[in-house]
């Protein structure tokens, strides 16, 4: 059996449990479970690269160029080499990833606080190419958990993420928070088997491991605490987190963080925030930024600096990832009761690489964006928005529009134009993109149940080099979307947080 | 086409307001001030008005015929009324004869004229009565709408006992000055004078209104006795009325503030909101709910809050959000729940654009290269950008140099910076033996990839088997 079968063998097996689980638990009377599964599929398409190579003898040489080959190709030839490499345009690469995303919350299981939670998404590209990133494996628990909540305490055991400063961890174990409201403070431990970063797959899984590299051969054990403080006026709260490889019993990482917030003013806040990286010994990302909002102006100042954090089972860390500092500015205005302005700007630089030679002048070590853009509510139904953006440093720049008009009858329903035209060159290759999107979105509420959606947009892409190499790339994009709301249990004094009885689908919110 | 349409519609629009108005000018009202000089006395016509109740308060038809004939004059369609007009009015014709009237002669019997002539006695210009005729005997002197509210029981009936009285007319009630005073919405406004009085609800409330009205916004009503002690009548409910918020809502600090007021008293929030109608905005939590009514029977539906994001939240929020998020996640766990971090930071293969805005595909690279946002809070780099650039023919596969960044003719020698700016962006598509190739003391060009801020000591303590990659069992130091 492939992959591919396979990924759908077990798509079909999951949704048929999760059918199964959902017909029991309707039957379970003194239970109350809120179930919301959110069911999309799109058509997409993509084209990259293809690396090609000629004999060194098939190059064609044109004075004051370099060499070619016979279809016109720029190709390279390393000295020495019998061949010269070139890139053609590639493949067509077309992919229809069609998910549903469940999320179940049962409580009333006899025990006043006790719930159950899971998070979950099952995936299968139905073209069976899986060109188009995040259907493998067919079936991803997000979070998993049984959880008892108290006043002062919440306990939590399972698949589960925990979001802080150091980002958002994912794990398979266990979580204790203690909370003291009337002082305004909490702690929190956590300790389990991590997940992979940005994933809900261990660093084992083949899956996020395309390429073959080095891999370890086994979970790393994640540890964490934080401790918070929170008053009327202000905030501060650490956090430490460890990881470490069971196998050797050494640290993939090890980090610190602070963070803080001051209300000197109920419209004005100081937020700062920095965290230390223990096992490089250096600092990582950190900020500061004083806001200032009410209902017609928000405007904040900041600067924040840049560090890319990296495990220690990988060797990045050793390359000395250099950080970016910037300084950013952002400004919304209700200029008039229809039409909202708004701005933002930033600008960064990178400190010293020392990586500089004399081969090799002039890299962009700085950069800047801007954007600026209004909502105009022309009538209650109708929205227009539109943005410029522009940014340019180094690696890539960007610059375009993006625009919508739509329109909103009622909460039932919504359609939208959207469009936009943006290009993109870049610094270290030929490659001049620009794409322009016209589309169109629905959204129809055909019940407090069930929320039906379709795109449908069309993209004119084109990458301009000053070789065959240049291309022209148009795509239809269609999706669909389906989300039911299903949920059973009059008496909402037992349920715990963390629970959302919203109808109409989060998307909503 | 569409004018001769509009016309239809409007014909059809027009028309039965046309035959209506012929209807009503064809019905005959007796002129009685034409009439002045035919007759001496009010009960000659209207016999149950004066001393013997049980004879008719109206003439017969066929009197009219004794002048109208015909001959002499023209016949008139004329009918007395079958029933009298809907009314909340407690008066009755034959109640008169107990009402004296004081006088500057003395106490004297009330007549017809008292009530249905003008102030100067004129003859026949008679006129309905009116609440003030009333009032200048059983009032204080103000005006009608004005008057003390214990009064309204003396001449009307409580609405649910004012069967007659259709929708229409309850919707025509006039509204009494005191519920234009500033604050009358509040408790301490209409609240106060519903209670004020001995009876369990005020004679001026029940007048106009019944049970339903107030349960159009009380939510507590089960708790409120005044409210209880008015009858159900689903007529109460054309007076129209509109739940507002106090103008505390409004205060800049209200949505940070309104959970420790809610905690200090919650009778007041009760009164206005459900238990739901926290769920609208919070994860529903014991907390926040336990302190108000859930939804029932016999409650008031009460405010329905439309969720929207406190004033922080502006258009560029989503980009910074992470600062205060991890500053205070009690706030934002106040209305929102895991899932909804994880539909962005652990994103869905098949959702539309979201956060990121249509066409960013295109033109990733300028805000991937010197992250503009932490790309790995959610993607990660194996799973989603090798499979992906893999895909495009973007992963480095054989032999480096084969002129990818042919932008830069020596960008293999000079790529230092480049890595060192974006080590992120490199490993979406080369992977560790790439760079190894030349950044090994094993082999290649034993090139040192070591830049600023390196401590080899610390990171030999904290795991030597990066170390290892590189220098195999021989980690310097």
């Amino acid at each position: 059996m492939g992959t591919t079968a396979l990924n759908r063998t077990l798509s079909a097996g999951a949704a048929g449990a999760a059918l199964l689980l959902l017909v029991r638990v309707g039957g379970a009377g003194a239970q109350g479970y809120h179930l919301r599964l959110d069911t999309r599929i799109q058509s997409v398409s993509f084209r990259g690269w293809a690396l090609d190579s000629i004999p060194v003898g098939d190059t064609v040489s044109t004075p004051g160029e370099g060499p070619t080959s016979p279809d016109g190709y720029a190709v390279r030839c390393l000295d020495g080499a019998s061949y010269c490499a070139f890139f053609r345009p590639g493949p067509e690469r077309r992919s229809q990833p069609l998910t549903t995303t469940a999320d179940l919350t049962l409580w009333g299981l006899g025990v006043a606080g006790l719930s159950m939670h899971a998070l979950g998404r099952l995936g299968a590209d139905v073209g069976g190419a899986d060109y188009w990133p995040g259907t493998d494996p067919a079936v991803q628990l997000l979070e998993g958990y049984a959880q008892y909540a108290t006043h002062r305490a919440t306990v939590r055991l399972g698949r589960q993420t925990v979001a802080s400063r150091l980002g958002v961890t994912g794990f398979d174990g266990a979580e204790v928070s203690l909370r003291d409201r009337r002082r305004g403070l909490d702690v929190q431990g956590y300790l389990g088997w991590g997940l992979a970063r940005g994933g809900v797959l261990p660093v084992t899984s083949p899956a996020v491991n395309p390429l073959d590299d080095f891999q370890p051969v086994s979970r790393q054990v994640v540890a964490g605490a934080e401790a918070g403080w929170r008053s009327s006026g202000a905030d501060a709260r650490i956090a430490y987190q460890r990881e470490v490889d069971t196998k050797t019993d050494k640290f993939v990482s090890e980090r610190l963080a602070l963070q803080g917030s001051v209300r000197p003013h109920e419209r004005v806040s100081l937020t700062a925030g920095a965290d230390y990286d223990i096992a490089f010994g250096w600092w990582g990302n950190a900020e500061a930024a004083l806001a200032y909002a009410d209902r017609r102006v928000r405007a904040q100042v900041g600067v924040r600096r840049y560090r890319p954090h990296f495990d220690l089972w990988t060797i990045w860390g050793a390359f000395s990832p250099v950080p970016y500092r910037a300084a950013d500015a952002s400004l919304s205005v209700v200029a008039h009761r229809r039409f909202t302005a708004r701005a933002r700007y930033e600008r960064y630089e990178f400190d010293d690489a020392e990586a500089a030679t004399p081969l090799f002048q002039g890299a962009e070590s700085t950069g800047w964006r801007w954007a600026l853009g209004g909502t105009l509510t022309p009538a209650p139904a109708w929205t227009v928005d539109g943005e410029y953006r522009s940014e340019f440093g180094p690696g890539a720049s960007s610059a375009g529009f993006a625009g919508s008009v739509a329109y909103a009858p009622s909460r039932r329903l919504s359609i939208a134009l959207t469009g936009s035209s943006v290009k993109r060159p870049l610094e270290y290759r030929f490659n001049e993109a620009v794409a322009h999107t016209i589309g169109v979105d629905a959204e129809f509420e055909a019940s407090t149940a069930v929320r039906l959606g379709l795109s449908a947009s069309r993209y004119d892409e084109s990458h301009d080099r000053p070789d065959a190499a240049a291309y022209d790339w148009d795509q239809l994009r269609l999706a669909a979307r389906v989300v039911l709301q299903l949920g059973h249990g009059a008496d909402l004094r037992g349920l715990p947080p963390s629970i959302r009885m919203l109808p109409g689908g989060r998307a909503e919110r | 086409m569409t004018v001769r349409l509009l016309i239809a519609l409007a014909v059809a629009i027009a028309l039965p307001a046309g035959l209506r108005g012929q209807e009503a000018a064809a019905r005959v009202r007796f002129d009685h001030f034409k009439h002045r000089s035919l007759f001496p006395t009010c009960v000659e016509c209207h016999q149950g008005a004066g001393e013997d109740p049980d004879l008719p308060i109206w003439p017969e038809a066929e009197s009219c015929a004794t002048c109208h004939d015909g001959t002499t004059r023209p016949k008139v369609e004329w009918a007395p009324p079958t029933e009298s007009r809907p009314s909340n009015v407690k008066f009755a014709h034959d109640l008169v004869s107990m009402m004296p009237r004081k006088t500057p002669q003395g106490e004297r019997a009330l007549t017809c004229g008292d009530c249905h002539l003008p102030a100067d006695g004129t003859w026949m210009a008679v006129q309905r009565a009116t609440p003030e005729g009333c009032l200048s005997c059983h009032g204080t002197g103000a005006a009608h709408l004005a008057e003390s509210g214990d009064l309204c029981s003396t001449c009307h009936l409580p609405l649910p006992r004012a069967k007659r009285l259709r929708v229409a007319d309850v919707a025509a009630f006039p509204e009494p000055p005191s519920h234009e005073v500033e604050g009358f919405a509040r408790g301490t406004g209409h609240g106060a004078l519903a209670t004020g009085t001995s009876d369990p609800v005020a004679a001026s409330c029940a007048t106009c209104h019944a049970r339903d009205f107030c349960l159009t916004c009380h939510v507590d009503a089960p708790e409120q006795p005044a409210i209880q002690a008015l009858a159900l009548d689903p007529r109460s409910l054309a007076i129209a009325v509109t739940l507002r918020a106090p103008p505390s809502h409004a205060e800049a600090g209200f949505l940070r503030e309104h959970g420790a007021a809610l905690r200090t008293d919650a009778r007041q929030c009760a009164t206005c909101h459900t238990r739901e109608s926290c769920f609208a905005c919070h994860a529903p939590s014991q907390p926040v709910s336990a302190a108000l009514y859930a939804r029932a029977p016999g409650r008031g539906a009460g405010a329905h809050p439309v969720r929207r994001p406190p004033d922080s939240h502006g258009a560029n929020f989503s980009r910074g959000h992470a600062a205060v998020a991890a500053s205070t996640p009690a706030t934002c766990a106040g209305c929102h729940v895991r899932p909804d971090c994880l539909q962005c930071h652990r994103p869905d293969a098949a959702a539309t654009p979201g956060y990121h805005r249509a066409g960013f595909l295109t033109v990733h690279p300028a805000s991937a290269y010197a992250r503009e946002t932490s790309c790995s809070e959610c993607h990660n780099v194996g799973s989603f950008c090798q499979t992906c650039h893999q895909s495009a023919g973007l992963v480095s596969t054989r032999a480096l140099g084969s002129g990818y960044h042919d932008a830069s003719p020596f960008f293999i020698v000079g790529h230092g910076q480049a890595a060192r700016q974006s080590l992120e962006s490199c490993t979406a598509c080369h992977v560790e033996r790439d760079c190894l190739k030349c950044h090994s003391a094993l082999g290649g060009r034993r090139a040192s990839p070591h830049g600023p801020g390196f401590d080899a000591d610390r990171l030999r303590s904290k795991n030597p088997e990066m170390c290892a990659a590189c220098h195999g069992k021989a980690i310097p130091g």
